[in-house]
C-alpha cells in the first residue's frame, strides 16, 4: 500500500483551498505485472499500421513521474497506431478486467498523418467486482490537416483505480476531438494536455463524468496555445450522488504569440445528494493581448421546475432524474456516431444514476 | 500602431516625500527583543505583550506562500518594523506638525472631512497623528479611536475581538502582524445606529525601508450600520517596504457595513494584507476596493456568513502598470443556510504588468438555500502585460445555486474605431473603454473617491496607450 501525491495544477493556488494536486492514501501499486490478455482489438484497415515501435514518453505534465516511469517501463500492453488515410474503419481497444486480468499497464501513441480523418476508441470496463488498477498513458500527434477523434470510455467498477494520462501535440491547421466519458474507478484521476503548437489548430475536449458512492474523480486539463488563431474547448458535464468528490482543475493558459486564439472552458455538475462534494479551479493564464477567452462553471441540484414537470407525466423521481441527466449529457453524446457505444453510455448512466 | 511606453510615470502628490524624520526608529529586523521593544514602546498591558511574543513563535514556525507572486526579495532584516512619528495623537489638524499636516492637506484628507466624513482617523507611519469624530455619533455612543487608545480604554472590547476573526496561525503575515502590529483604527456601532456619513482611516507610510502594520477592528452592533473608507499611499523609494496590515470586521444580525478602499502604495511597497468579516444572522458585508499601486499585492478579502441569511458583495479593481504584480480576489465562506454572495471582480493589465484574480468560494454542508454568483473580467491593453484568472469553488451540499464566469481579452478594436469616427481620438476612445470597464466599481464609491479613482486611471493610462 502506498500514499501517492499526484496530478498537479500547472499554477499553484492556496494550499489552504486543496485543489493544487490529490493526495491518496493506501493505493494498491501492483509490482509484478502480468501480461494483460483480456484485449480486443478491432480489425483495421490498410491504412492504419499497429505496432510497438515507439519511444518511451517523455510528458511535460502527466499524472506523476512515478506513474510515467511505470508505463515506460512495464507496460503490459503497448500500441502504435499511425494513421494514412482519410476513409478508415474506427479503431477500437476494448480491455476488460477479470480475476486474472486485473492489472493494466498501456501506452498507446497515437499518430495522424498529414491530411487524415481517424477515429480512435479506446475502452476500459470491468463488470466484475474484482479490484482492478489501469494506470496508462494516450499520446497523439495531429499532423497537418489531420482530424483525430479519440473516445477514452472508463466503465471500470467502483472499487478499481483508474489512472490515465494523455498527451496531444497540433501542427497547423490539425484538430482532435477527443470526448471522456469518465464513469468508473474508486479513484479516477486525469491529466489531459493540449500542446497546441499549429496555427489554426483546434483542441476540443468533451466529457462526460458520473460519481457515486465514495468515488474520487479528480480532473486536470490544461490547454496551452501557442499557434496563431488556434483554439481550445473544454467541455464537461457531470452527474454526483452519495459521498462522490469530484475535482475539476481546467486550466487554458494563451502563451505569448497567440494572436487570435480563443479559449472556451465550461464544466457543469449536477448534484444529486446533500453529500456529494465539487470542487473546481477554472483558470485562464494569459500572456497575449489580442485573444478572447471565457470560463464559466455551475454547481447545483436539478432544477425543481423541471423535476416537477416529468413527474407530474408520471415519472418516479429516480426515471425523472436519470431522464434529466441524459439530457444534460445529451449534446455531447450526440456527437458520438458510433450508435452501439452512445447505447452502452446511456446504459451505463441508467445503471450508475438508477 | 506605434505604442508611447513611459517606464515612470509621475503620480504626483502621492509620491511627495517628506524627510525622514521621526521619534523613534526601531532598528530592523525581527528578532523576540524586537517584539519586546515594540511593546515597551507602546506600554502594552500583559495581554498584549504574550499576543505579540506568541505571533513571533507562530511566524517562525510557519512557511512561505509557495504559491502567487514571488516574495524573495523581502528581507525582514532589512525592514524596521516601527516608526514613531515626531507627533503625538491629535484631535485638530492645527496641532500635527506641518511637513504631516500637508502631506494630507494634499491627499485631501482636513477636506473630505468637513465636507463628507463623519470622522477621520490619519496614520503616519507607525503611529496614528490625527483621530476626530463628530460630537452627534459621540453622543450615540459610536466609538471610533486609534487602536493604542482603545487597548487602553476598552480592553474587555479588544481582548474578545483582536486576532480572533483573524487567527494568528492563518498565515505568515499575519503572525507577522500580529507580533508588530502598531496603529490603526478601532469602531463600535451601537445596537440600532445608522451612520449616515463615511469614517474614513489613511494609512501614510513616510519612512524609506520600513513596514506598516496597522490593525483596524470594527464591531457593528446589531441592526447598526456604516461605511468604512480605507486609504492608502506611499512615495516610492528604491528598496522594499512592507505594508501587514490586518482588518478584523464583526457584523452583528441585521447589521450593515461597507468597507471601501482605495489603495495606492508606491511601486516599491509588498502589500500583504488580511481582510476578514463574520456576519451575522441577515448581516451584509459589502466590500468595495480598488487597487493601483504596489510592487507586489496579495490581498484577498474575506467574508465569513455564519448567520442564516447573511449576504456578501465583493466589488474589486485591479490596475497593474510596468513592474507591479497584483495577486488580488476574494474569499467567501459560506456556513448557514440562505447565504449569498455576488462577486464582481475587474482588473486591467499594461506595460508588463500582471494582474492575479485569486478567489474561494465555499459554499459548506449546512449552507442549504445558498446563492453565489461570480463574474471577472480581464482586460489586457498591450501584447507583453499578463492576466490569469484562478478561483476555486468549493460545494458541497446540493442544496445551493453557483455560478461562476470570467472572461479575458482586450479593447476591441471596432469599438475603438466606432468611437474614434465619433471624432474622438485613439488614446481618447481607450481612455473611455477603459473608466466605462471600471465603471460599476466607481459607482459603488462616494463621488469625491469615484473622482480619484478615475484620476488614478488617467495616470495609469497616461503613456500606456497610443
Amino acid at each position: 500500500m502506498t500514499n501517492i501525491v499526484l496530478n498537479e495544477t500547472p499554477v499553484r493556488t492556496s494550499r489552504n483551498f486543496n485543489i493544487n494536486n490529490v493526495k491518496l492514501e493506501d493505493i494498491e501499486i501492483p509490482k509484478n505485472i502480468q501480461a494483460f490478455k483480456n484485449v480486443k482489438v478491432s480489425e483495421l484497415s490498410s491504412k492504419i499500421a499497429l505496432n510497438t515501435d515507439f519511444n518511451n514518453f517523455e510528458l511535460k505534465y502527466g499524472l506523476n513521474d512515478f506513474l510515467t516511469e511505470q508505463v515506460n517501463n512495464n507496460a503490459n500492453f503497448k500500441a502504435n497506431i499511425v494513421i494514412d488515410s482519410k476513409t478508415n474503419k474506427d479503431v477500437k481497444i476494448d480491455f476488460k478486467f477479470d480475476e486474472a486480468n486485473k492489472d493494466l499497464i498501456d501506452a498507446i501513441n497515437i499518430v495522424a498523418n498529414e491530411d487524415t480523418k481517424s477515429t480512435i476508441i479506446v475502452k476500459y470496463e470491468s463488470d466484475c467486482n474484482v479490484q482492478a488498477y489501469h494506470n496508462g498513458i494516450i499520446k497523439a500527434v495531429a499532423k497537418s490537416n489531420s482530424v483525430l477523434n479519440i473516445i477514452v470510455v472508463n466503465f471500470m467498477n467502483e472499487v478499481s483505480n483508474n489512472f490515465l494520462s494523455i498527451e496531444n501535440c497540433f501542427e497547423n491547421d490539425s484538430k482532435i476531438n477527443y470526448y471522456i466519458i469518465d464513469f468508473g474507478g474508486q479513484n479516477s484521476i486525469t491529466n489531459y494536455y493540449s500542446n497546441i503548437k499549429g496555427n489554426n489548430a483546434n483542441s476540443r475536449l468533451n466529457t462526460l463524468y458520473i460519481g457515486s458512492d465514495e468515488q474520487l474523480i479528480d480532473l486536470n486539463y490544461i490547454g496551452e496555445l501557442y499557434g496563431e488563431k488556434s483554439n481550445v474547448n473544454i467541455e464537461v458535464q457531470g452527474a454526483l450522488k452519495d459521498k462522490a468528490r469530484k475535482n475539476f482543475k481546467g486550466t487554458i493558459d494563451f502563451k505569448k504569440g497567440c494572436k487570435k486564439a480563443v479559449g472556451n472552458e465550461n464544466e457543469n455538475c449536477i448534484l444529486l445528494s446533500d453529500t456529494a462534494k465539487s470542487l473546481a479551479l477554472p483558470m485562464l493564464l494569459c500572456s497575449e493581448e489580442d485573444v478572447e477567452g471565457n470560463h464559466s462553471t455551475s454547481s447545483g441540484k436539478v432544477a425543481e421546475k423541471e423535476l416537477f414537470y416529468i413527474m407530474s407525466r408520471g415519472f418516479e423521481l429516480k426515471d425523472a432524474l436519470k431522464l434529466l441527466v441524459r439530457a444534460k449529457f445529451n449534446k455531447i453524446l450526440e456527437e458520438i456516431k458510433d450508435e452501439e457505444l452512445r447505447n452502452e453510455i446511456l446504459e451505463q448512466i441508467d445503471k450508475r444514476i438508477g | 500602431m506605434a505604442k508611447t511606453q513611459l517606464e515612470e510615470i509621475n503620480r504626483n502628490i502621492y509620491d511627495i516625500k517628506n524627510k525622514d524624520e521621526y521619534d523613534y526608529k526601531i532598528k530592523k529586523g525581527l528578532t523576540r527583543e524586537i517584539v519586546e521593544e515594540i511593546s515597551n514602546q507602546k506600554n502594552d498591558p500583559d495581554w498584549m505583550r504574550e499576543i505579540r511574543l506568541k505571533a513571533l513563535e507562530t511566524y517562525n514556525k510557519l512557511e512561505m506562500p509557495t504559491w502567487g507572486p514571488d516574495l524573495s526579495e523581502l528581507n525582514m532584516d532589512e525592514i524596521a518594523t516601527y516608526v514613531r512619528p515626531k507627533s503625538k495623537l491629535n484631535s485638530s489638524w492645527d496641532d500635527v506638525p506641518d511637513d504631516i499636516k500637508n502631506t494630507f492637506d494634499k491627499l485631501g484628507i482636513p477636506e473630505a472631512e468637513k465636507t463628507s466624513l463623519a470622522g477621520v482617523g490619519a496614520q503616519y507611519d507607525s503611529e496614528v497623528v490625527y483621530h476626530s469624530m463628530k460630537d452627534e455619533l459621540l453622543k450615540q455612543g459610536v466609538i471610533y479611536t486609534d487602536m493604542e487608545t482603545a487597548v487602553k480604554d476598552y480592553p474587555d472590547l479588544v481582548k474578545e475581538h483582536f486576532m480572533k476573526c483573524v487567527p494568528i496561525s492563518d498565515h505568515k503575515f499575519v503572525a507577522l502582524h500580529a507580533a508588530v502590529w502598531s496603529g490603526g483604527s478601532f469602531v463600535y456601532v451601537p445596537k440600532g445606529v445608522k451612520l449616515e456619513m463615511p469614517l474614513q482611516s489613511y494609512f501614510r507610510l513616510n519612512s524609506p525601508e520600513s513596514g506598516q502594520f496597522e490593525h483596524t477592528l470594527i464591531i457593528v452592533d446589531e441592526g447598526a450600520s456604516l461605511h468604512f473608507i480605507e486609504g492608502c499611499s506611499a512615495p516610492k523609494y528604491n528598496k522594499v517596504n512592507l505594508h501587514a496590515g490586518c482588518v478584523e470586521l464583526y457584523v452583528r444580525d441585521n447589521a450593515y457595513l461597507r468597507y471601501s478602499t482605495i489603495e495606492n502604495w508606491s511601486k516599491n511597497m509588498l502589500n500583504l494584507n488580511t481582510k476578514k468579516a463574520i456576519c451575522g444572522k441577515n448581516a451584509e458585508v459589502d466590500w468595495v476596493s480598488g487597487s493601483f499601486g504596489s510592487k507586489i499585492s496579495m490581498l484577498y478579502p474575506m467574508s465569513i456568513l455564519n448567520g442564516e441569511g447573511a449576504k456578501t458583495e465583493f466589488t474589486g479593481i485591479s490596475f497593474a502598470g510596468g513592474g507591479q504584480n497584483l495577486d488580488n480576489g476574494f474569499k467567501a465562506i459560506h456556513n448557514a443556510p440562505n447565504t449569498s454572495s455576488v462577486v464582481n471582480a475587474k482588473s486591467i493589465s499594461k506595460n508588463g504588468g500582471k494582474c492575479t484574480y485569486r478567489s474561494l468560494i465555499r459554499i459548506n454542508e449546512n449552507a442549504t438555500g445558498s446563492k453565489s454568483s461570480v463574474s471577472c473580467e480581464s482586460l489586457m491593453l498591450d501584447d507583453f502585460s499578463i492576466s490569469d484568472t484562478v478561483p476555486t469553488n468549493d460545494i458541497r451540499t446540493d442544496e445551493v445555486e453557483f455560478s461562476h464566469e470570467a472572461k479575458i481579452g482586450k479593447i476591441s478594436d471596432k469599438t475603438i474605431f466606432y468611437l474614434m469616427s465619433r471624432g474622438l481620438s485613439e488614446e481618447d476612445a481607450k481612455a473611455m473603454i477603459v473608466r466605462g470597464f471600471a465603471y460599476p466599481i466607481s459607482k459603488e464609491l462616494p463621488v469625491e473617491y469615484a473622482v480619484e479613482m478615475n484620476n488614478l486611471i488617467n495616470l495609469e493610462l497616461e503613456g500606456a496607450i497610443g
